[in-house]
């Protein structure tokens, strides 16, 4: 049968007969084809979320001074200016970077004269408790970003009896300053014995203006991504030392591996099941017909006529299913993204013709088993015969 | 007769059959598979995550301040406070002892340490001599626990980032594992002999180096050797400093982060009972006295965080799954349901009221389902072990209640699906289809 006129009109027939027949047909091939673009936009998207998930871990890179042998607080250090030179962003991504410079120096409460020696850090750049992270167990926001304010660490604060809004005195080898507390932070680490302040009050603390002890930095990325930002960031500034936090970007970049790895798998998995289990439906709609083929083929249809007929139809489900689909499946993955990472899962436009396409697949790899219906005896088919 | 008539209808035409248990069975396999990975990923990334080494921190609760800057404390030895090793048995008889992966206790102490093998070393104090940190440990150490069992537990297992090369340290040996760019400016490799001596000590001990470490940390400026050494030379024996504790654990959730203090009894035993990060923090509080057990934040709450979003995510990959198997399913069972009407038609004018048509149609259904969801469950634990060993080295173990999940949706879908044309059969006039119109 030629693509004639007499062609589509049949096939518009074929789908105006029967409209509980299309609509089940539309829902199978629409569910298929929704969650194909759902699991697969939400996929790429949740790999990228992962990332910065990630950074819940803090610090994973460190700029250190190359020569790290002299372990004492005032030992080797690196130029203040260095901060300047960093990266702001890694795979779009801000990538926070705080300078250090560390003294032991000796603190106590103001008013109570009781000094005991304890680790002042001082800090600049954004984002400290992005390359710390830790709980804030008291906090006066109002204090915050103030010069002569101070984080303090939980143990340190009980140690010393202090609270927000107490003010600290630091000393080290007569060079005397003092901070307003603004924060109590409770990381469970080093930190938690530790002063943060101003860089600048630490360097004059310890006599070393200009001069930090190291930069942390919190980079968001792949595993092969923050590999490459820690070669090119050594290339950039070759008198320091870059190296990854082994800890933290080991075991991020394996878990990451296989969080990956399960999520494109069992994706994969469900889309082809979801697929053959389609098809396998839509096989069993499509053998329905074979009244019709029996009545085309005793009225004169060749056997090609009527495979081409059904393919046509099979082809416009298809598409119809596809798009519908898709684009349900499309704005699923949007609220979805939502509700599994708080924010909205961007939409790729790469997933949309994929899913329709296979969407199409499905529906004429579902048409197929008509073809064996081509070996079908009108005669018998009349005669009610299975 | 009810039997025979099932039983014809399936041997009658089985192809037809055959693919209404196919789109069944699949749909089923992408459920159990789904379902399987869900149920089983959470311990599986929770044991993966305790890569990232230890969560819990315990030190002495009455220390002075820690003068700790990128991990070496600048304390002298005879300040602050210590405990005792002989209690660490006990962390494996708190109530999730179980859930305890791995624990040591560091003593660290500054030493001098100096090559026998470049310069005279019948002199301490000469210029070769260089101030590093002695990092005492367990590598492999048998802990005996009151229960009468021993543990085996060390730094591996606390911080498995520490890549040796060569060999840990034997337990009470004359060994030590030297930090890779100390041994780098040292000259020492392995198979030599390195001396050590603590300034408050007059003797020194000479260690046989057998693996150089680097883990990237101020560790690779240390020497690390076993617990008993760095006792002898701080002049503390059977005491630490730090413990290090890696404990599998839930991810806190808003009832875990609820103080303890104010829960009612009954909450606070839930609590209790749950393998929050807190509540192994206080049962370990609980067994070793004296001791300050804090959270290390930045573990727990980067593990916490991913776990729970990859957790809600593969279940909602496995609703998806469920969602398009179930329409794929009701669709092909609706079809199959269609075409018989004839049939129904035939057994209506032979006197068969509307009600045993549906029974006899509907088991023929649940017959299916049975069967066809049987083989989706096999199918799928087949491809969720194959996922499970190719992701994480090991299956996940079939769990019975998943069959029953299974099966029960098989037959639910199955029945939904060919409801409608049901119901719509068996009102049909028998006369008119019987003529065929």
């Amino acid at each position: 049968m030629p693509l004639t006129p007499m062609f589509w009109r049949i096939v518009r027939r074929l789908l105006t007969a029967n409209y509980g027949r299309v609509f089940v047909i539309l829902l199978a091939l629409g569910a298929g084809a929704a969650v194909t673009a759902a699991l697969l936009n939400l996929q790429i998207d949740a790999k990228r979320r992962l990332t910065t998930e990630f950074r819940a871990l803090g610090a994973n890179v460190i700029v250190a001074p190359r020569d790290t042998s002299n372990h004492d607080s005032n030992g080797t250090t690196l130029g203040q200016a260095l901060l300047t030179l960093l990266p702001a962003e890694n795979d779009g991504k801000h990538v926070p970077a705080v300078a250090f410079l560390y003294v032991i120096g000796e603190v106590s409460k103001a008013g109570t004269r009781h000094y005991q020696p304890a680790v002042i850090a001082g800090t600049q750049g954004q984002g400290l408790a992005s390359v710390r992270p830790g709980r804030r167990t008291e906090f006066f926001a109002a204090e915050e970003g103030n010069s002569h304010a101070c984080e303090v660490g939980a143990k340190a604060a009980a140690q010393f009896g202090v609270h927000a809004g107490d003010t600290l005195l630091l000393r080290n080898h007569g060079r005397e300053s003092s901070c307003k507390i603004y924060s109590i932070v409770a990381s469970g680490g080093a930190e938690d014995t530790q002063i943060f302040t101003g860089l600048a009050t630490a360097q004059s603390l310890a006599g070393l203006p200009g001069r930090i002890s190291l930069i942390q930095l919190s980079v968001t990325g792949t595993p092969d991504s923050i590999g490459r930002f820690i070669t090119d960031l050594a290339r950039q500034i070759p008198g320091a030392d870059v190296h990854g936090i082994k800890q933290f970007a080991d075991a991020e970049g394996r878990i990451y591996n296989r969080i990956s790895g399960l999520l494109s798998s069992t994706v994969l998995l469900v889309l082809l099941l979801t697929s053959l289990c389609v098809m396998a439906g839509m096989s069993n709609v499509a053998i329905e017909r074979r009244n019709d083929v029996g009545l085309m083929k005793a009225i004169g249809g060749s056997v090609r006529g009527v495979v081409r007929l059904f393919l046509a139809e099979a082809i416009i489900l298809g598409i119809t299913g596809g798009i519908v689909g898709s684009a349900v499946g499309l704005l699923l993955s949007i609220w979805l993204g939502k509700a599994v990472f708080g924010v909205a899962a961007e939409p790729r436009w790469i997933v949309y013709p994929f899913a329709v396409g296979l969407t199409i697949l499905v529906s004429i790899a579902s048409a197929f088993p008509l073809r064996r219906l081509a070996s079908i005896r009108p005669a018998s088919v009349f005669r009610g015969e299975g | 007769m009810f039997l025979r008539l099932v039983t014809d209808s399936f041997t009658r035409r089985p192809r037809r059959k055959l693919l209404t248990m196919a789109a069944l069975a699949l749909g089923m396999a992408v459920a159990t598979a789904a379902l399987s990975v869900a149920l089983d990923v959470g311990d599986r990334l929770a044991q993966e995550f305790r890569s990232l080494g230890a969560n819990l921190l315990v030190t002495p609760e009455g220390d002075s301040l820690p003068l700790e800057i990128g991990g070496v404390d600048y304390r002298p030895v005879n300040a602050g406070a210590y405990l005792p090793e002989a209690d660490l048995g006990k962390l494996k008889t708190i109530f999730w002892r179980f859930n305890i992966i791995g624990f040591a206790p560091i003593l660290e102490v500054p030493i001098q340490a100096w090559s026998p093998a470049s310069k005279n070393w019948s002199s301490p104090g000469a210029k070769d001599q260089h101030q590093v940190t002695l990092i005492g440990t367990w590598s492999q150490h048998s802990v005996p626990i009151p229960d009468g069992t021993t543990y085996v537990s060390g730094i591996e297992k606390t911080n498995p980032w520490w890549n040796v090369e060569g060999n840990w340290f034997a337990e009470n040996s004359d060994e030590c594992v030297v930090g890779a760019a100390f041994a780098k400016k040292l000259g020492v490799k392995i198979g030599d002999t390195l001396n050590v001596a603590a300034g408050t000590q007059p003797d020194w001990h000479a260690l046989k180096v057998v693996g150089l470490l680097s883990t990237s940390g101020p560790e690779d400026n240390s020497v690390v050797a076993p617990l008993p050494i760095a006792q002898n030379l701080a002049g503390k024996p059977g005491q630490y400093r730090r413990l290090y504790v890696s404990v599998l654990t839930k991810p806190e959730d808003a009832f875990a982060r609820k103080d303890p203090k104010t829960m009612t009894p009954a909450e606070f035993d839930k609590w209790y009972c749950t393998p929050y990060i807190s509540s192994i923090a206080l049962q370990i509080g609980q067994e070793l006295k004296g001791t300050d057990v804090r959270v290390i934040r930045r573990v727990a709450e980067g593990e916490g965080n991913v776990l729970t979003r990859v957790r809600m995510l593969l279940w909602l990959v496995t609703f998806a799954a469920l969602l398009a198997a179930a329409l794929a399913v009701g669709a092909s069972a609706a079809a199959s349901v269609n075409e018989r009407r004839t049939e129904i038609g035939l057994m209506k004018a032979l006197g068969a009221g509307s009600g045993l048509v549906g029974v006899l149609l509907a088991a023929e259904q649940l017959l299916l389902a049975f069967v066809g969801g049987g083989i989706g469950y096999a199918l799928g634990i087949i491809l969720a072990r194959l996922l499970g060993e190719r992701i994480f080295g090991a299956a996940p173990e079939p769990k019975l209640f998943v069959l029953l999940i299974i099966l029960v949706l098989a037959a639910l879908i199955t029945l939904l699906g060919s409801a409608l044309p049901l119901r719509r059969a068996s009102r049909y006039d028998p006369a008119p289809i019987l003529r065929g119109e």
